[in-house]
Formats: structure tokens, sequence, C-alpha cells
């Protein structure tokens, strides 16, 4: 790093220089009521907005958006900056550690403890739509589940652990993410195995030349896959 | 007599060394007593959450741990001189949760054993699926009994037990303790483990009961009054056949003594049976098994005190709705298991966390059982108890998380006790249930 550069910086801004960035959804009371008691107390804000350099005075906010707002609201001339570097890793981890964002799992690797946390996050969440999701129940069903192989969440509806398509998805989708592995050439799991139709089992069975799969039920044809 | 080589390291250590030289001086003599060579020492391993002081383990044919880094085996954590580590110190706990956090870590689910030292104080852990419990309690080190020491650690760490031994404990009747027993005992089984049941409870027999199985006519009293006390006799096994996959499951138990309830006065069973005569008998049974659970009857007489002596871990049932479990909970923690500690010397039993097993609860309730734990919490800590992490096992000073496992019981679990089957193979949701508590509790 340069001996010019700003970034790490504690620095004291224009808010005309600063562009607020993505904003923030924070309520209008919130945001008037800490104006109001910041100029009460002096207007100086303690906890710095994060931004990141533009181009020449010209700056972005990528954390604590809440406290730009406020700020403006306050009616604060300049304002008490940290400058960080200008990457989106940079800009992911602020909104994360501001408590801006959600940070998310990847399902695809996570521990049980992991996915337990998580829905037990979602299930605690104020008028949260998974309320009637049995925790424990769910957390196994999960961890238990070929879940490195699954290409979308939808996978999860299928586990029959009370998380159905539509709000309670999309609830489980702020936090967790995949990263697929491929599913390997022959795949004797037999979890894996329940989890694909009927169609797929047959087709699999032709090629590995299984005599008498035509007549099978899903569980003797999955037993005579995973042999 | 010549000093040993640990008498000699002990005593040329600076009174306030810090933790380099400790390394330096101590930990490779003590290392070296312990029978590691050079390859088997790894410094500063990852573990996953954090880098440990040392991890080893003994090189196997071609696998030498310093060139694979596969499968540590015993992690160490060493401080120097400077930081105290005796039982009532605050940076001993603090140590105690730094190896337990390493021992639970990603990269280290083979250990089995963790060690903490600063030279004057000594400390053994044994990590069993998801527990970490003492081995031997927090040592005070000088020159006269390092090599007592060392060979009582090296003793320990040679001869791995397989078996944990939890005993299903409270003091407070009606909080599920046989349930808890007999579902634990179950959901293991279903995950391939193999299973003992003590059913030590000879007054209400209720696992034995629940089972369907036949009361005992005098083998269990007679098997602990032998000279050389040994229960294979009285081993029953309780097998059950999965109707659609024809899968068959089954846990030995030794069941409920008539002639312990009924024949024999207290006053002379205390006379024929002493405090560590069960763990004793048990002793030769724990390389067959991978768990030995202990139902225990809820006063604290006989049969709860040596059902606790004999055990390494304690689960404590509660009910959420009943203040009394709680209570009584928490005098198990402060009065009879450090009491049976001290008579055992070897550190254990450690109560676990608590949980909720009883009927499912609103938010209020949960609120009220919360503030309930936290007068008790404060009145112990007044007496100079920490009950903290065994009722608020997450609760930290940033997080300040109070979350208690629950495993709401309802009347499929209860009704099971008429079918004379565990619940957990009759009920889908009831084995979710257990499987879960068996997951935050016991396996990795």
């Amino acid at each position: 790093m340069s001996n010019f550069s700003d970034v790490g910086n504690l620095m004291y801004l224009y808010l005309d220089n600063i562009d607020p960035g993505s904003g923030t959804g924070t309520p209008e009371f919130l945001i008037h009521a800490a104006a109001h008691l910041l100029n009460q107390k002096g207007g100086r804000n303690w906890n710095p907005v994060i931004v990141k350099e533009v181009s020449e005075d010209k700056y972005e906010v990528i954390g604590n958006t809440f406290i730009y707002a406020v700020a403006e609201a306050a009616g604060l001339e300049k304002v008490w900056c940290i400058i960080a570097d200008d990457s989106d890793d940079a800009a992911e981890l602020s909104k994360v550690l501001a408590g801006e964002e959600i940070p998310k799992v990847n399902l695809s690797k996570a521990s049980r403890d992991e996915i337990m946390s998580a829905l037990q996050y979602l299930i605690e969440q104020p008028g949260s739509s998974l309320k009637a999701v049995k925790l424990p129940v769910a957390t196994n069903r999960i961890d238990e589940s070929p879940r490195q192989y699954w290409k979308n969440l939808n996978e999860i509806t299928k586990l029959k652990c009370g998380i159905t398509k539509g709000k309670k998805l999309d609830a489980l989708k702020q936090v967790f993410y995949l990263t697929p592995e491929p599913l390997p050439k022959t795949i004797k799991d037999p979890a894996i195995l329940n989890s694909l139709t009927m169609t797929e089992l047959k087709k699999m069975a032709k090629e590995r030349a299984i005599p008498a799969f035509g007549k099978m039920k899903k569980p003797e044809i999955v037993e005579a896959l995973s042999q | 007599m010549m000093a040993s080589q640990l008498q000699e390291a002990l005593q040329s250590l600076p009174e306030n060394a810090p933790e380099p030289i400790v390394k330096e001086i101590f930990s490779s003599v003590l290392f070296k007593v312990l029978d590691f060579q050079q390859g088997e020492i790894h410094p500063e391993y990852t573990t996953g959450r954090g880098p440990v002081d040392y991890a080893i383990r003994k090189t196997r044919e071609d696998d030498i741990f310093l060139h694979t880094k596969t499968n540590p085996w015993l992690l160490v954590e060493l401080k120097g001189r400077d930081v105290n580590l005796s039982p009532d110190a605050a940076n001993y706990q603090k140590t105690v949760n730094q190896l337990k956090r390493y021992l639970l870590a990603d990269y280290t689910s083979s250990c089995q054993w963790g060690l903490i030292t600063n030279s004057i104080h000594i400390q053994l852990f044994r990590k069993h699926g998801r527990v970490v419990h003492p081995a031997t309690p927090c040592l005070s080190m000088d020159s006269s009994n390092v090599d007592e020491i060392a060979s009582l650690i090296k003793e320990k760490i040679d001869c791995s037990v397989k078996a944990l031994t939890i005993a299903v404990y409270n003091n407070k009747g009606g909080v599920g303790k046989t349930t808890t027993t007999v579902n634990l005992a179950a959901i293991f089984t279903l995950l391939g483990k193999k299973v003992l049941i003590v059913d030590f409870d000879p007054n209400q027999q209720d696992l034995t009961n629940s089972l369907g199985l036949p009361l005992q006519d005098g083998d269990v009293y007679k098997a602990l009054t032998e000279k050389s006390p040994n229960l294979s006799n009285a081993i029953h096994s309780f097998s059950l056949t999965e109707k659609r996959t024809g899968q068959v499951f089954s846990f030995d138990i030794i069941s409920a003594d008539k002639v312990l309830a009924y024949d024999i006065e207290e006053a002379k069973i205390r006379q024929e049976i002493k405090i560590n005569t069960l763990h004793k008998a048990l002793e030769k049974l724990k390389t067959q098994y991978d768990y030995i659970l202990i139902d225990n009857p809820p006063n604290w007489r006989i049969f709860s005190q040596l059902g606790l002596y004999a055990a390494d871990v304690v689960l404590i049932p509660t009910k959420h709705n009943n203040l009394f479990s709680l209570e009584n909970a928490a005098t198990a923690m402060k009065q009879f298991i450090p009491e049976t500690q001290k008579h055992k010397g070897d550190g254990t039993p450690v109560p676990l966390p608590v949980f909720f097993n009883g009927e499912k609860m609103t938010h209020p309730q949960l609120k009220a059982a919360k503030e309930a734990i936290a007068e008790i919490i404060k009145l112990s800590k007044k007496e100079g108890h920490n009950l903290l992490p065994y009722f608020f096992p997450k609760w930290s000073k940033s997080t300040q998380d109070t979350h208690i496992l629950e495993i709401p019981s309802y009347a499929n679990i209860a009704g099971s006790a008429f079918a004379r089957i565990p619940a957990v193979y009759r009920d889908k949701t009831a084995r979710e249930y257990y499987k879960g508590l068996a997951k935050e509790y016991f396996l990795k």
C-alpha cells in the first residue's frame, strides 16, 4: 500500500462528497430520533460510516448506511468515515459486519451446528413464516440429505420437514447458498438414490445392466443400485 | 537418589517462566517421558478453530504425523507459569474452554485426549464424540510428585476406553429420566452404536417394565456383592425387528433387581456394597460398549450415589414448567456431583447442560423458566458455584445467548410404554427429537 493511500484511515469528510450507495431501509422514526440525539449529544458520530473512494474526493458508502442517513437528517456538514478498499469483498463484509445484510452459509458443506443455528435464527424472527417448522426434524433431515450434490434449494421441499415452496423456502434462501459438486458416475449411496426420480433410476439401472429392473418398485431398485 | 529428567526440568524453571520457556524446558521432557518421539509432535497445529500449541500422534507404520498431519490424537495447550491454572482461577476456565474448542474443531475429530499445563498445574481431558470430560482432576505438580503424575497420565492415554458412561439423574421425579434413557439408547442403537442400559432404580423398575422385560431375581445383587463384581451374567438383550426392512435393532440391558428392592434393607445393602462397586463392575464392560446409560432413582440415596459414581457424565432432564426440577438440577450440580467427584478423585462425573423435556411451551412460559434459571444461577454464584455453562451452554458475555435444548413430549412418546417399545422406534417425530439430542450432546 502506498503512503498516499487513505485506506484504513479515519477521516472527516464532507457529506456532499459521499454517495449513499444502496441506501438503508430503516424506518423514518429511527433515523429522525437518532438524528435528534446526535445533535443533542455533540454531533460527533463515534461509529464511523464505511466508505470507499470512487474518484478523487468522491466516496460511496459501503457499510453503516444508517449512520449516513442519520447524519444527513441531523444536518451535519461533515461526517466521520473509515476508508475501506475498493473491492466487492470489502463491500460485502462491511454490510454483514454492520448488521445490514444476513451472512449466508454454504449448505453444500455446512456442519449440522451451522444448519441448526441458521434455521433457529429464521424460526425465531418476528413474524417468521417458519414458526411451525420443528427445528430438530428440519435440521436432521437437511443434514442427512445428499446436499453436496443439490443444484438448487428446491430439494429441501422434498424432505417433508414442513418447508414448502413459497414463503418458507424463500426465507431459507436468505441464509443458504449452494456450491454443488458434480454427481459421481456410479451412485451407490441410498440417500442420493432415493432423491432421484423413477425415470432416472431406471435409466441408471439400464446402464448398469441390472436384471429385471422394469418390474422393480422404488425401494427395490434403490436396493439393487446400492449394491 | 538421582533426580529424574522431569524433576530436573521443573527445578531449572524460573519462578515466573513465560510460555516459551516452559515449552523449551518442560514440555519437551514431558513428551519424552510420555513416550512420544520426534516425528510425532506437531507444534502450532491448525485445528480449524485456531492453532493449538501441540498436536501429537504415534507413528503408524509409514504414516508419520509430522508429515501427513492427519488424525491427531492428543492436543496440548501450554501456558506460562504466569498464567494461573489452579481450578478456581479465571484463567483456568478460559484455558479449559480453549482446549475444548480445539478438541471439537473440524480437523481434530480423531482426537481422544487433551492436556493443559503450565508446569505448576496439569490436567488431562478425555474426548468421546462431542463430550469432553476430565480424566484427572487439575493436579498441582512439584518435583516430589511430577514423575508419579506423568506415569498416571501415560497410563490413562495408553489404554483408551471405548465406552462413555452416562448417568441420567434428577432428584425430582417425573421429569422423564426413564423415557430419556430408553429413547437415547434406542437412537444410539439406530445409529449403529453398541449400548448397555442399567436400570438402577429397583424400587420403580419403570425402565425394565417399559420394555416388557422380566425383573432380575438377585443376579445384580449377587454380582455386586461378589469379591470381584461381575455383571456379565445379569445382562439381557432387548431386540426389535423393523417390519418394513427386516432390520434388527438390539441393545443390552441390566434390568432392575427385585431382591435389591424388597428383600434387603438399605442399611444392609450399604454394609455390603461400597460406593465404587458399580463403577468397578462396569469397568470390565467398558471395552464392549460405546455407551453405558444408567437410569437412577429420583433421590440421593445409595442407588443414585453408586450410579453417579460410576458415570463419566450426568445428563439432567428438567421440565420448563416445573421449578423444582430446575432447582433440583442445581442442587445436583452444586452438591451431589462435586461430592461424588471429591470421593472418586479423577475429576468425573461432570454434569452436561440441562435440557427441557416436556410439554410444548409458549413464549411467556419460556421467559418465566429462563427468569427462574437466571435467579438460580445468581443465587448459586453467591455460594461460589458457577452454573451458567450447565444451564445456558451457549452463553457468553458478548452473545448473551440463552438457548436451551427442548424435547417436546407428547402423547405418542408417553404412550409407547404401553406397547413396550421405545418411542423412537414407533414415531418418526420422536425419532428426530431424540436424534437431535444425541447429536447435540454426544455424537460427532
